[in-house]
Order: structure tokens, then sequence, then C-alpha cells
């Protein structure tokens, strides 16, 4: 995959870098109050959120989270029981051009093995309305020239992605929905991918990506939302949410962490003799410890690692097999 | 506009896999079956009856039947491998308002059916053309009765296509699918002549010689309007099933 593409469409419009720049082109997504429910079982349970246009947003969960749900049900491909998904307020399937306006990428690739590349993209080039110069331009673009007349059964993994890539930017649409679209593509493949849809955020295209390479959203990522079991239990900006671990060093340390953790806190131990703590602002805890009488030799913001947020939350759900509001970490 | 591109990039989806190609050497070989048959095939009394006039060689050659079951297998698992390669996921993106698409998917098929039921029609003519060089016997259709024999095939096998695509579409599964035009072409028919006898007018092989013009009722007219009624009642279950439920 080539980053940074300057491609000219027969109609005379550049894709790439910095001549795309939209303006308000690209749309919010909006979740809201949506429920799922397959039988007794609630793959998504009241789930609200909004990705904004002009930002990479990154949708983690465990397997089974209900990611790809909420993604189908925002495509139109599932139906919601409860609450609305739109995006810039119009349903998907309300949408004037939906193919030009959201491009695709869904977990499992639809091929037909017996296709080749070049005609998978040509018939959606054709169902689109696309000129038929996209299709090579697209090719060019995820670095599959030498292959698009090879039937897609004989393609990696990552060649696969690469033309589900191929597929989803064709119509070169403002807002992107992208299901674990790093899957199967090597280092560059990946860093390739990264750039384009930071080009494409910067342009300000919305940017929505489902990913459980949570080393791989922190790079990419300017906000996150993440689900467990069905529910929200964070989202916003990735930064704020990292800064919200406090980092403390005490010599009684287990003390601490039950005073701590009387106090509402979520607290990890961390090193021999440090705790992380969240839940509880930077300030409350000094108030806490002064008030014990603890000894601090070390009290700081974290920036924690995504991972070691993303276990948290997660871990929040397994301690008490519910998600309490008061557990949801919500950045502005 | 959108139908249109549409339609175009579900005739490029028939086109470009091996699928029509299987079907079309499946043509070749009843017709090659066909030919050996008029060679070497008698009948019971030793003669070659069986090609003597010009009504028996239509007979020989009336593939609208043929044509109806072979499309509509055709219908059926073109249909039901979009939902197994989830090939219709992009379809739906595309066009989310699935009634479009799934009528631009049935119309193409429809076309693909016809093709393969002229084909069909004009590979036996052919066979048994070259065939009857071999015997006493010339070629007797007149242009006009072969003419009637293709436009019967391409009917029968459009509306077959149809069918097939409408099960498909309800069943989603290749196998699933092809049961239940088993069940629907050929069992079903006896089974409802020997509930009600009067029944063996409307059933799809006396239809389709009907249409030929090898059958005196029902008349052409109602036996193309009867063959249609086959093939709309489970493309319209098949329409609203795909227009209702989840693509997961």
């Amino acid at each position: 995959m080539k980053s940074d593409p300057r491609i000219t469409s027969s109609r005379g419009r550049t894709y790439g870098a910095q001549p795309r720049r939209r303006d308000g082109a690209a749309a919010a997504l909006e979740i809201d109050h949506v429920t799922k429910r397959y039988g007794d079982d609630a793959a998504v349970q009241d789930l609200s959120f909004t990705v904004q246009p002009g930002r990479v947003t990154g949708f983690l969960g465990t397997n089974g989270a209900g990611k790809s749900t909420t993604m189908k049900i925002l495509l139109d491909l599932a139906s919601a029981d409860e609450g609305t998904a739109t995006i810039g307020g119009t349903r998907y399937r309300d949408l004037e051009d939906p193919a030009r306006t959201v491009g695709v990428v869904l977990e499992p690739n639809a091929f037909h093995p017996g296709r080749s590349g070049r005609d998978h993209l040509r018939i959606l080039a054709d169902g689109g309305g696309f000129p038929t110069e996209r299709v090579q331009e697209m090719l060019t673009l995820v670095g599959l020239e030498d292959a698009a007349d090879r039937r897609v059964g004989a393609y990696s993994m990552g060649m696969r992605q690469r033309l589900s890539l191929a597929a989803a930017l064709l119509g070169d649409p403002p807002v992107l929905v992208l299901d674990e679209p790093g899957n199967g593509l090597d280092p560059q493949g990946i860093r390739d991918l990264r750039g384009l849809l930071r080009e494409r955020a910067a342009d300000g295209d919305t940017i929505f990506v489902s990913s459980h390479l949570l080393s791989e959203v922190e790079h990419l990522a300017d906000e996150v939302v993440v689900l467990n079991k069905g529910r929200l239990v964070a989202s916003g900006s990735l930064r704020e949410l990292q800064r919200e671990e406090t980092f403390v060093r005490s010599p009684s340390r287990d003390h601490l962490t039950e005073v701590l953790g009387s106090a509402g806190g979520t607290v990890q131990p961390f090193e021999e003799d440090a705790l992380l703590v969240r839940d509880l602002s930077i300030d409350v805890i000094g108030n806490h410890a002064h008030r014990a009488g603890i000894e601090l030799h070390e009290l700081s913001p974290h920036p924690g690692s995504l991972e070691d947020l993303f276990m948290g939350w997660t871990d929040l759900t397994d301690v008490d097999g519910t998600l309490g509001a008061a557990k949801e970490v919500v950045s502005a | 506009m959108t139908s249109r591109r549409l339609v175009r990039a579900e005739m490029r989806k028939l086109t470009t896999t091996k699928m029509p190609w299987v079907f079309l050497a499946v043509l070749a070989a009843i017709a090659g079956t066909t030919a050996i048959a008029v060679v070497f095939g008698t009948d019971a009394d030793g003669s070659k009856g069986f090609i003597s006039t010009a009504e028996d060689q239509r007979s020989l050659m009336a593939f609208a039947y043929n044509g109806l079951v072979i499309a509509a297998l055709f219908g059926a698992i073109a249909v039901a491998r979009e939902y197994a390669h989830d090939t219709v996921v992009p379809t739906f993106l595309i066009e989310p308002r699935r009634r479009r698409a799934v009528l631009a998917q049935f119309a193409a098929l429809m076309v693909g059916g016809a093709v393969l039921g002229f084909a069909g029609t004009a590979l036996t003519m052919a066979a048994v053309a070259i065939a009857l060089i071999a015997t006493d016997y010339g070629f007797m259709v007149s242009v006009g009765d072969a003419t009637r024999l293709l436009a019967a095939s391409s009917f029968a096998a459009a509306t077959g296509a149809l069918l097939g695509a409408g099960l498909g579409t309800f069943i989603r599964n290749t196998g699933g699918a092809v049961a239940a035009l088993v069940v629907v072409l050929l069992i079903a028919p006896p089974l409802a002549v020997q509930l009600v006898s009067d029944a063996i007018s409307w059933v799809p092989g006396n239809l389709a010689l009907s249409a030929s013009g090898l059958a005196g009722e029902p008349g052409m007219a109602a036996a193309l309007i009867a063959m249609a009624a086959w093939a709309a009642i489970p493309a319209m279950i098949g329409l609203s099933a795909a227009r209702r439920r989840d693509i997961v």
C-alpha cells in the first residue's frame, strides 16, 4: 500500500493528501441508545456514542463485545431492536449516494474466490457508478497491480485485506467504517494504512476503526470507544483517558490500597511499592492519604498504555459481573 | 439510472466466474446426447419413427422444460453463493434499499437464464440437424416453429432463473436451495396432479410444452402467464425475506 497517494480520476478529481480537503463534507456517526438482541442475549445494550469527523476513532472491545454488530447496525445490514444509528443525521439506507459517502471494510472479507481482484472492484465500480479508471487507481494504491488478474481464492490474507481497502476507497468516501482493517497486513502495510487513515482524518474525513490490536490503535486513534459485553465502558479522547490514571508510590502500599479502594478508587499494584489508581482525581488521592496519615513518596499522573487501560476497563466487568454507570469512563 | 448500474454490476458478477461456462458445458453435453440418440436410437419396433415427422423433430428439440430446470438451478446456485461468500454485503452497501438490489439481481439472472435457454435450444437444434445427416431423414422443422421453440425456451428459462433466484434468496444455502428446487419442480407437480387431475395442464412441464406449441391446453398466452406465476411466487417470498432480515 502506498501512502500519500495523489491520484486523479477521469473527472479530474484528485485523491490524496492536501488536495482532497473536504471542509465539512464528512459527517459524524451517531449511535443513540442502540440495543440489539439475539434471542435472550443482548449483543449490544443501550449503546450511545458519537464519532466525530476529522478524527480517527478506535473501536475496541473483547471478542463478542458487540463491535461488528454495532457497525452492521450503522450500515443497515442489521436492524436495531431499539435506538437509532445515523451518519450525519441520516440512516444509511436513506443516504443519497451511500457508496460515495461511506467506505466499508467488514470482517469476514466478502469475495468470490473464483473472481479476480480486478473484477471484484469492477463490479463495485459498476454498481456505484464510479469511473472505471478508479479500479486501476485503487489497485495501484493498495499495491495489488501485479495480482489484480489472479483469482481472489489464491490471495493471501493480507492481499485480501488490501483488496477490501481498495473497495472501501473506490468511491473516495468522506466516511470510513473499517472492521479490523489491519488483519493480515505486514508491518509495512500496517504502517501505510496508518498513514492513509491519518491523512484522511487530517483532510476532515470521519474514520471509525475497530481493532483488537491495541498497540496499533494507540498509534492511530485520536479517540476511542470501548465496549464490553455490549455496553459502553469508555469513550473519549485517548490522550485524556490515558491521563486518568495516577501513579502513587508509598511505603504503606497495602494501607493506601485499602483507603483508596474504600473511597471508590480502582487500585492496581504496580512495581514493589507503588499503585496505579483510577476513578479518583490526583488531589482526592492526596487528601485521602493525608487524612489517613500515609506517607507518599510520589504522586503523579500516569500516562498508562492503552493495553493497561483496556485491561482495566474489561476487568471491571469481570470482577462484579455487571457494568454500573459509576464504572463507566467517559471523557469529554 | 441506479437500477441500470445495479443490473450491469449483477451481469458482471455472472460473467466473471466459471459458473456460466459450466452450465453451457452441460447444455452442450445434453445436445451431444440428443445427437447420439438421433444417430443410434430407435423406437421399440426398430424404426426411427421418433424423427420421421416435423412434429417428432419439434418434440425432440423442445428444450423449454429442460431450460427452465437448468436455469432454475443456475439462479438458485448463483444467489445462494452470493450469501455463502457474503458478496451480497457489498451489494447491499452500494444499494441499501434492498428491494432495488434484489430486483436488479433477479433481472440479471433472468437475462442469464434466457441466454441459457436460448443456447440450450440452439445447441440441440444444431446437434439434431447435424445428426440427421447420418439418417434417412432431413431437418423438417420450419423456421417459424424453430423460432417458437427458441422463444419458448428462452422465456421458460428466464422464469426458471427467477424461480431459482427467489428460492436461493429465501434459503441462502446452496444445498438447501437446490433441494427446494427439486421439491418445487420435480416432486410437488406430480403430487398436485394426483390430488387434482386437472392440475396437469398447469404444471411446469406441460406449460413448457404449451409455450413451445406442443400441447393443446392451456393456450400459449395462458402458459406463459402461468409459468411467470410459478416463478413470481418464490421470487416475492425471497424479496420479502431479503428486505426484512439481517445480513450477518
